[in-house]
């Protein structure tokens, strides 16, 4: 007989933007998809993980085959949050445990009640995604089943703070999404002894459109570069913006820059860079397998399905050399380059715009990579595998006793 | 730069260089592609190919959102931004995109020139100095790292002895059998292909791997064994204190110089539960001297332990030892158990 399995996450569902939001609806699908077991999901209203707002109905629904029950957050981030997060977050390390703690319930969403309906709930075995809210704290204390914790960390000031360290090693078993995440929350956190998988996500095959993506783009027959993503400072769009636009200055070409996602960022007017909002599916695969180059101007990813999704249509990418998890997938695969400066990305843009071997190259090695490591069939079987293990190894590393 | 590849095969597995004529397999094509791009950009830079304040503004740009512990960068580059934005500018910019305020901006900036310059020449005498200092430090570093270079002693290797290293070995039922029952997890370092946390999940211990040879762990890691391409120092220092029922270590002792030893069984020891088990699998120091040793043996500075040192090292970390030799002397067992309170916990 399969486990119950059920996911913790702060928001839940296809209107929801967010890595590991959506990593966690994708294992969750999958789990019932492709293995048969019965999975599901305590989550909040919210859509937007600012405000925490309520804005999706409360109760139980079904979603793809994975049923949700869905709780109002008692408070989503309030004021004070601001304050405490400056004030910690240049030595997050020395905060004592009750400003952390504070930090934590300022941050939201504060759901009582989600915790509650964990307590009492019948699964066999807990998946909390990701490591950084109150969902996950405080359920992650509160069940007597096995639970996995996926982190989703990136190297930010809130990892560091002491609220966040029994989160860690009390989980049963941890699932990272890139070796990089795990050395880096083994360095924060002592778990390196916490049953373990590298896992990451699998990618879906690509949605045929049919239209070009400089149609899509309505810019005529110009190459492009894309960047796929939210458009948002912090996921280093401003900064791709800026490179871009001084780069089109000292090599003027035809060569454009298509930034693909829901704008979030104040982006200047440029002619040569073209700023899509939200598009369908289809077109977001049409827009990349066109491309030149994808590029990832991220600092601050954990996983990066975006990187995958160029590979899988074997157009090479360009990542943020700070990033370990992407600068990881480049070095494994040998499918992208990276960029520490300016300087770097002039060269590798140029390099790779002119370049028709490189480009086909770096492709075909990326494209190899994703068919190795990050295909659904085998990918969610690994996953099945693992929480079965961790049903069977029990509660803080003890075995079960049969 | 040039096109060297251009009209080559995506499936290809080797490239031609236009350079060269030699086939590239993709892994060295991609390593050589990295070194051109940073010897250009070294290029660049020498020849003062953007201007330092715009340089500097697009270095901030690009760290803005950098990891907080991000370890990419060097020193050097690193102080490239710091020269940048040494000097302190006292004229301030007038543009306004309102009529007449430029003027009237420019008519402040006049009257407190005198104050601002002030100001501002001590801040630049101070960042330069700051500069200069660093600059200093970053050149003795340089010498530093040069000289340790020279006498270094490499990282640890694992050494890699197919007679002992194996399931059939003779050593691996007693390990087998001590930590049969264990409630705890097991470590096995250097894990290799994982042969001996399979033979341990086979009798129900909760056994886990660590190999710092990535090609070994690589070849098993979509399987479902726990096993990790890290530094096993690495991974001992990021286990919880007390959290492991078991340590076995094989390979990884005999080639490690005696620093890096005692902090492995350090490392080991306080990982270890109150009641854990430590077993050290070595080569006697007769193998390292026979025909059939392994290259470590000549490659680095350190030889393997004998038998009795294990004993005075374990009990000067609070175990009581049992040492088991090999049926044809050529390697030894020794199993620790703690006798005394464990060392000061991390």
């Amino acid at each position: 007989m399969t486990p119950k399995v059920a996911f913790v996450t702060p928001r839940y569902g296809p209107e929801v933007m967010g890595g590991a939001e959506t990593a966690a609806r994708q294992l969750a699908e999958h789990l019932t998809a492709e293995c048969g077991w019965t999975v599901e999901v305590y989550s909040t209203c919210a859509v937007d993980h600012i405000t925490w707002d309520d804005v999706l109905a409360p109760g139980d629904s079904v979603l793809n085959g994975v049923t949700v029950h869905r709780f109002r957050s008692a408070s989503g981030r309030v004021p004070e949050f601001y304050d405490l997060d400056g004030r910690l977050r240049s030595a997050p390390a020395q905060a004592t445990e009750t400003e952390a703690r504070r930090w934590l319930e300022c941050n939201g969403p504060v759901t009582l009640d989600l915790v509650d309906a964990l307590r009492a709930g019948d699964a066999d075995v807990v998946a909390f995604y990701p490591y950084l809210y109150y969902p996950t704290v405080v359920g992650l204390e509160a069940v007597a089943v096995p639970r996995v914790l996926h982190p989703a960390a990136h190297d930010e000031p809130a990892l560091y703070l002491p609220v966040f360290a029994p989160t860690f090693a009390d989980a049963d078993a941890i699932c990272y999404h890139t070796a990089a995440e795990r050395r880096l929350v083994q360095r924060v956190h002592h778990v390196a002894q916490v049953p373990q998988i590298v896992l990451g996500l699998g990618v879906g095959a690509a949605v045929e459109g049919g239209r070009s993506g400089a149609d899509i783009l309505g810019i005529g027959d110009r190459p492009y570069v894309v960047s796929v993503g939210r458009v948002d400072e912090h996921k280093g769009s401003a900064m791709l913006a800026r490179f871009f636009g001084l780069y089109k200055e000292r090599h003027p070409g035809p060569l454009a820059l298509a930034l693909v996602g829901p704008v979030a960022a104040s982006i200047p007017d440029h002619e040569d860079i073209v700023l899509t909002g939200v598009v369908s599916e289809a077109d977001k695969w049409d827009l990349v397998r066109d491309a030149q180059v994808a590029v990832s101007p991220s600092a601050l990813e954990s996983f990066s399905l975006v990187v995958l999704e160029a590979w899988e249509q074997s157009v090479p990418v360009m990542v943020n050399a700070t990033c370990d998890p992407t600068r990881e997938h480049c070095e494994r695969s040998g499918g992208g380059l990276w960029f520490g400066s300016f300087a770097e990305f002039e060269i590798v843009l140029e390099r790779l715009c002119s370049d028709a071997g490189l480009r086909a190259r770096l492709g075909a090695r990326g494209h190899d990579y994703v068919q190795r490591y990050y295909q659904w069939p085998a990918l969610i079987r690994r996953y099945a595998a693992f929480l079965t293990a961790v049903c069977q190894r029990g509660r803080s590393g003890r075995r079960a006793t049969s | 730069m040039n096109d060297e590849s251009a009209g080559t095969d995506a499936a290809e597995a080797t490239v031609t260089t236009a350079t060269t004529g030699v086939e590239e397999d993709d892994r060295a094509y991609l390593t050589r592609v990295r070194a051109e791009i940073d010897e250009e950009v070294r290029r660049r830079r020498a020849a003062g190919d953007l201007p330092p304040q715009l340089e500097s503004e697009l270095e901030a740009l690009f760290l803005q959102h950098a990891p907080l512990g991000s370890t990419r960068q060097e020193l050097h580059e690193v102080l490239r931004l710091v020269d940048a934005a040494a000097f302190i500018d006292p004229v301030v910019p007038v543009e306004s995109s309102r009529p007449g305020g430029a003027v009237v901006k420019k008519s402040i900036r006049s009257m407190n020139f005198w104050y601002l310059r002030f100001i501002t020449h001590q801040i630049s005498q101070f960042t330069t100095a700051v500069s200069r200092s660093l600059h200093i430090l970053d050149h003795q570093l340089a010498e530093l790292t040069q000289k340790v270079a020279a006498v270094e002693v490499p990282p640890s290797v694992v050494v890699d002895v197919a007679w002992a290293h194996r399931p059939e070995a003779w050593w691996v039922p007693t390990v087998t059998a001590e930590l049969e029952g264990c409630r705890r997890r097991v470590l096995h370092a250097a894990c290799g292909d994982g042969w001996l946390v399979a033979a341990l999940t086979a009798r129900d211990v909760d056994g886990y791997g660590v190999d710092p040879r990535t090609d070994r762990v690589a070849a098993q890691e979509l399987g479902d064994l726990d096993l990790r391409d890290e530094s096993v120092l690495d991974h001992l220092e990021a286990v919880q204190a007390g959290a492991l029922g078991g340590v076995v270590l094989s390979g990884v002792m005999e080639a490690s110089g005696h620093g890096e030893r005692r902090r492995l069984l350090e490392g080991a020891v306080t990982a270890l539960a109150p009641d854990g088990v430590l077993v050290v699998h070595s080569l006697a120091p007769s193998s390292w001297d026979a025909a059939d040793a392994p290259p470590e043996a000549d490659i680095v500075q350190a030889r393997p332990y004998r038998p009795g040192t294990w004993a005075h090292l374990l009990d000067g970390l609070g175990m009581r030892t049992t040492v088991t030799p090999g049926p044809d002397g050529r390697d030894y067992l020794v199993v620790g158990r703690r006798h005394a309170p464990p060392p000061e916990q991390r």
